[in-house]
């Protein structure tokens, strides 16, 4: 029972509840499974996790994974790991939006701002 | 291959652990890679953050589909946990890593002072927080913004509390390489009052943005290196999973006391990290 003046998440809310649920879960799954085929190949080609790995640079990721480089899988499976929470959000602010809860919708935007901030500014600084 | 191994099982403990006790496992896992494995601590927090991420989406994806968190209150507060890892992901690129090694013991001893207070006050953390729901239960035509963030059979209440809890969590997440739940559920639970199942449950659900608002910083400046990443995430994921369904057959009481002398002994080498600069 919700008393009287509280809120109460309305069905398409719900729905998007469930919705993003199901959204973490399956991602998580597809990051276990880019980061096991990154480990293999770590196995498969004699790397040591203490021989230092490349760093992040998406315009070589497409064919690092074609040569089935294991840093391809591992940054792949890394940046599908932090993508889960932000496509939940993305998904909330949907839901939301679709109900006109316009203070959540903004809340839902700003974070991502934030992350947006965050990324420019890194990149900024890594020049 | 062997260190692969180690560091996944390593991986494996620290998820298993964090999964039992109630904690992300990022508290294990720094101390596991720098005094461990000789990591750079900065490098450590990074893979950390990336584990924490890891665990929290699985756990809060289960929450969500079950209703378990509150999704308008979590939001709203990880918007400030976001901008605090913002700050403290900036930050922890300038400090001093000895300096962050002497946080890091300071944090594992406020964790081992908690979790052994917790011990020996049994159930002090779950009896609910005391809301007085008649005093809200009046006529109100449109909700404000505290009602709209309450939940069923429950009234959110000191919200700047909250907030500024949330934005000292982000910071704390950010330079450690934390979830912060251990932060974030007291005070959502006994200053905000919120339930603690919902607490911990929304906790979980808002550390996955925490850690992500950071980890894309730590991804950028170079500070996570995957072949350390992916054999400790993977560890720490099987671990958290496995001990999830093992829960109901483990003596809690013991594994706490057993928890709490390795956060001491921890938390003493990272202090001695700190002040001497070497494991």
């Amino acid at each position: 029972m919700t008393p009287r003046g509280f809120a109460s998440p309305t069905a398409r809310t719900v729905a998007a509840e469930r919705v993003s649920g199901r959204l973490l879960i399956a991602i998580t799954y597809v990051s276990v499974v880019l980061l096991l085929i990154g480990v293999a190949l770590m196995v498969k080609d004699g790397i040591s996790p203490l021989d230092g790995g490349p760093g992040l640079d998406l315009a070589s990721l497409g064919a690092t994974l074609a040569a089935l480089g294991p840093a391809g899988f591992l940054w792949l499976g890394l940046l599908v790991v932090i993508a889960a929470p932000i496509c939940r959000v993305i998904v909330a602010g949907i839901a939301y939006a679709r109900d006109a809860d316009w203070l959540m919708v903004g809340i839902s935007v700003a974070i991502l701002l934030v992350i947006a901030v965050g990324v420019g500014s890194a990149l900024t600084v890594r020049g | 291959m062997i260190v692969g191994l180690l560091m996944l099982g390593g991986g494996a403990a620290a998820g298993a652990f964090g999964s039992l006790l109630g904690l992300g496992g990022g508290v294990l896992i720094v101390p596991l890679l720098t005094l461990g494995f000789g990591l750079p601590l900065r490098e450590a927090v990074g893979v950390s953050l990336i584990c924490v991420i890891m665990t929290s989406s699985a756990a809060a994806g289960v929450y969500l589909e079950r209703h378990i968190a509150n999704l308008r209150l979590g939001m709203t507060l990880e918007l400030f946990t976001a901008i605090g890892a913002l700050v403290g992901g900036s930050i922890a690129f300038l400090l001093d890593e000895r300096l962050l090694s002497l946080l890091f013991g300071v944090l594992l001893l406020y964790v081992a002072a908690t979790m052994a207070r917790a011990r020996t006050a049994g159930t002090a953390m779950d009896t609910p927080a005391a809301d007085d729901l008649d005093a809200v239960a009046g006529p109100a035509a449109t909700p404000t913004t505290l009602e709209r963030l309450s939940g069923d059979g429950y009234r959110v209440r000191n919200l700047g509390r909250g907030v500024v809890g949330a934005t000292g969590a982000g910071v704390a997440s950010a330079l450690l390489g934390i979830g912060g739940g251990i932060i974030k559920v007291p005070l959502m639970h006994l200053s905000m009052g919120v339930p603690l199942r919902i607490a911990t449950a929304t906790s979980n659900m808002m550390i996955g943005i925490t850690a992500a608002a950071s980890a894309v910083i730590y991804v950028i400046r170079g500070g996570i290196d995957p072949y350390v990443a992916g054999p400790t995430a993977i560890g720490v994921f099987l671990g958290a999973t496995v001990a999830s369904r093992l829960a109901h057959r483990v003596h809690l009481r013991y594994l706490r006391l057993l928890f709490v002398v390795v956060l001491v002994y921890t938390a003493i080498q990272m202090l001695v990290h700190g002040i001497k600069g070497a494991p």
